[in-house]
């Protein structure tokens, strides 16, 4: 790596590209922000100091436009963070330019949650493609710090190794390699059952399906809630890559629900579009919930509590969460069918990514402890127990992974670390 | 006075200080029961071996509207059902006085393994609220009644006590917190491990380093947090067992080699009226220094490796510094320049980050400062290692300097 300590970021002004800003200014490189003009770089750097919560760290931003700025200051990085719309032949069209002024032992990597590396490196010179990989950081990348490196087919072997040591190191983030497949391991496992979180919120309500799969399910915000902090925008374009590129036991979970894209269609994007609102709009102090059958919104009202869920807050709030599982686990009813459902389905599809885009089931646990501030699946299993696991996921005729199997047979844990690493992942 | 029986420290476990439990929805007792569970696992320790619990918290009465803090022990695990357990308060000093007790209670071979816990939980209340109850670890009617943030400015007029008495540049106390927020990137449960901090962000004021009081920013400030700590103490005869089923030497574990314990006037300006001739402008804050070397048998500050400081505010950083005999009194700026404090220095002061940058869960941090004198004399403290650590001091004040509790852990 030309590790002169200098990173331009392309893309700037973007929430992501703002947010790379600040954490490669906050680890002490010297960034220089490009947008299509230097304006545009300025909200951005706007963005990176409320980040910060400081002002200083514009002392290690400089700003600029792409068509006076891009050639000179990317001849001059070590790293090139690309960071621009979702959107592959623009990309490509960056990725030319970058191509023709880098120097050659730059390292050029893509921001992309989910397109293909390969696809991006195709037609680049092989110095390019040698240098070139997948740094995937989650929103927002100064709060958020789990990190996929995604090689691609051509990366280097050692630049991969010196990215991850320097993202762990410097930028204290929590990394993991993952394969170049759609959406790599964070997101095809998170939006899965968020996913079908939507989907079964057509049958079910909106309100009940977060109250009944909610934090104390081990994840921070209730699903229902997370998609309308991500945009519903965000939320198909990723559903949508992995249901047209994916074959796997979930694909059918993928399927983005109709009342979603209707929605979509008429500019209700979530939180971002407070005035048309997602699957919740708040006017005032007043919420409004989303109702998939009519695709209007109306008042909130809180759902009718469900015995097994207060018990299981109960149990999280005092810190007893193997008690909290074994609620969960021995709750009878609709209700504690469909969330076991959910949860196992969970815990099994995350672990069958292992082998396929995820190395292991620890990288598993790394992306979901620390991407999306769920509970490690292999964290679920302990406190559940293997063997048990191994049983609810049968009767709820969900494939049992391999390394589910394994742990049952040998009576053997399989969360690597203790209470303090994912306690903080179920909400009482 | 006969040498007291020696008490060991089998190390600990604590929470990720970043962590906001009431976001979490959670109790206060599911704090202590994560850090206890941990420390158990991560001494191998029994819970029936427990014998006792000392619980260290400063007001869990207004931040929970929660009394009896130390019969939460037992809420843990049903094992500790029936142990004799206390709680033990003295405002941000509160985790060392339950290790004063509880060591003491070892010395006296009333009990062979003790648990020292401390909690606090912070995140319950906003910034002013939680302000004005920190005001009651001053003397509140006189102190704090009525003012906003009481104790930035308390320790605000630490500052302006030293620009008396022998001038004090701004300048030293912006490193201070720059070196404190450098060593907690290396500290995977400092509080703010991923904040942006630089000498010139501590230097100036701007819209996000606002005056608190006085002379003290933001970046001058520790900040509250949520957390918890567990250790424990044992005799020797339960720590050579200890030793011996962990395949280690008794000699290899540490051990509490002295202590230091004062208390000044509450008020402030009566303190600085009593120091007026003295060259420390703490003098009892300095005796508890001396007591704890006398204690240890060390002869300055040069015999030791490191030291875990109360830095609740810059302020009470740079006068750590002349307290300790690091540099004469009046001159701290100098260890400041010379790059003593910082790790890799002739002296590192808080390589874990210490208050301003692992975080300051009032009754929790004593405890803290013991966990992490541990790792560093067992050499497990990761990125923040000083290397070939061999004695470790600890200073844990309670009040604008009142209560000074000193520590000092070697082999």
């Amino acid at each position: 790596m030309a590790d002169n300590n200098k990173v331009v970021i392309i893309g700037a002004n973007g929430t992501m590209g703002a947010g790379a800003g600040c954490v490669f200014a906050g680890a002490g490189y010297n960034v220089t922000m490009l947008a299509r003009s230097a304006a545009k770089a300025a909200e951005g750097l706007a963005d990176a100091q409320n980040d910060a919560r400081a002002e200083a760290i514009a002392e290690r931003i400089a700003l600029g436009a792409y068509d006076a700025d891009l050639g000179r200051t990317v001849g001059e990085a070590g790293l090139v963070f690309e960071s621009l719309a979702e959107d592959l032949p623009l990309k490509r069209q960056f990725f030319e330019l970058i191509d023709k002024s880098r120097r050659p032992d730059a390292i050029i990597a893509t921001g992309s949650s989910g397109l293909s590396i390969a696809e991006m490196a195709r037609g680049r010179s092989d110095s390019f493609r040698r240098n070139f990989l997948g740094v995937h950081l989650f929103n927002p990348p100064h709060v958020i710090v789990g990190t996929e490196v995604i090689p691609g087919p051509d990366t280097d072997p050692a630049i991969v190794k010196n990215v991850v040591a320097m993202l762990t190191k410097r930028l204290g983030r929590k990394v993991i390699v993952t394969k170049d497949m759609p959406a790599f391991v964070g997101n095809r496992v998170g939006f899965k059952v968020l996913n079908e979180t939507a989907q079964l919120a057509a049958e079910h309500g909106v309100a009940y399906i977060d109250y009944l799969i909610g934090p104390h399910t081990g994840r921070a915000m209730a699903p229902l809630a997370t998609v309308d902090l991500v945009g519903w925008d965000v939320h198909k374009a990723i559903v949508d890559n992995v249901h047209a590129n994916c074959k796997d036991e979930a694909h059918e979970s993928f399927a983005m629900p109709a009342y979603m894209s209707a929605a979509l269609a008429k500019g209700c994007l979530g939180d971002k579009t407070p005035e048309r609102g997602g699957f919740y709009r708040r006017a005032g102090k007043e919420v409004f919930v989303l109702d998939p059958k009519t695709g209007g919104h109306e008042k909130f009202a809180k759902p009718a509590p469900i015995e097994f869920v207060e018990k299981m807050k109960q149990a999280h709030r005092v810190g007893r969460y193997s008690d909290a599982l074994k609620v969960f686990a021995e709750a009878k009813g609709a209700d504690a069918d469909l969330c076991r459902r959910v949860v196992l389905g969970y815990v099994s599809y995350a672990l069958n990514r292992v082998g396929e885009v995820a190395a292991s089931a620890a990288d598993v646990d790394t992306i979901m402890s620390y991407g999306f501030n769920w509970a490690p699946p292999t964290a679920i299993v302990d406190l559940l127990g293997a063997k048990n696991t191994v049983a609810m996921l049968q009767k709820l005729k969900l494939t049992v992974p391999k390394t589910v199997e394994q742990a049952a047979s040998r009576d053997a844990k399989m969360f690597a670390g203790g209470v303090l690493e994912y306690g903080r992942t179920f909400v009482g | 006075m006969t040498k007291p029986a020696p008490v060991y420290v089998l190390g600990g476990a604590q929470t990720d200080f970043a962590r906001n439990w009431s976001k979490e929805g959670k109790h206060f007792v599911a704090m202590m029961r994560e850090a206890t569970l941990a420390a158990l696992e991560a001494t191998k320790i029994e819970p029936r071996e427990v014998e006792t619990a000392h619980v260290g918290n400063f007001a869990a009465e207004l931040y929970a509207k929660q009394g009896h803090i130390g019969a939460f022990f037992v809420e843990i695990d049903p094992t500790f059902s029936g142990l004799p357990t206390s709680r033990h308060e003295a405002a941000c000093a509160s985790g060392s006085i339950a290790l004063i007790a509880a060591s003491a209670e070892i010395e006296a071979a009333r009990y062979d393994l003790a648990c020292v816990v401390g909690v606090e939980q912070m995140k319950t209340v906003d910034s002013t609220t939680g302000g004005d109850y920190l005001g009651t670890a001053a003397w509140y009617e006189r102190e704090a009644k009525g003012i906003e943030f009481p104790f930035p400015k308390l320790f605000g007029r630490l500052g302006d006590e030293y620009d008396k008495r022998y001038g004090l540049k701004d300048e030293h106390l912006a490193h201070i917190s720059a070196v404190n927020y450098s060593n907690a990137k290396r500290n995977p449960n400092a509080q703010t491990r991923n904040w942006f901090m630089s000498e010139s962000h501590a230097q100036h004021e701007s819209k996000f380093n606002q005056v608190i009081g006085g002379r003290i920013k933001v970046s001058d400030c520790s900040q509250v947090t949520d957390g918890s700590v567990a250790v424990f103490l044992a005799s020797e005869k339960f720590a050579s067992a200890w030793a011996k089923r962990n395949g280690k030497q008794l000699a290899d574990i540490p051990r509490i080699l002295g202590w230091g314990h004062h208390t000044a006037p509450l008020e402030f300006d009566t303190k600085v009226a009593e120091s007026r001739d003295n060259a420390y402008v703490l003098p009892h804050t300095r005796q508890a220094i001396l007591d704890a070397f006398k204690r240890a048998s060390i002869g300055s500050a040069a015999e030791l490796s490191g030291i875990e400081t109360h830095d609740c505010f810059t302020t009470s950083e740079y006068m750590a510094i002349d307290h300790f005999g690091i540099t004469k009194p009046g001159e701290s700026w100098k260890a400041v320049e010379e790059g003593v404090i910082e790790l890799g220095g002739k002296l590192p002061i808080n390589p874990s980050g210490g208050l301003i940058g692992a975080g300051h869960p009032v009754g929790a941090t004593g405890v803290r400062q013991m966990l992490d004198c541990h790792r560093q004399i067992t050499h497990s403290a990761g990125d923040y290692q000083v290397e070939g650590a061999k004695k470790f001091a600890m200073l844990n004040i309670g009040g604008s300097g009142t209560t000074s509790c000193v520590f000092i852990v070697g082999k």
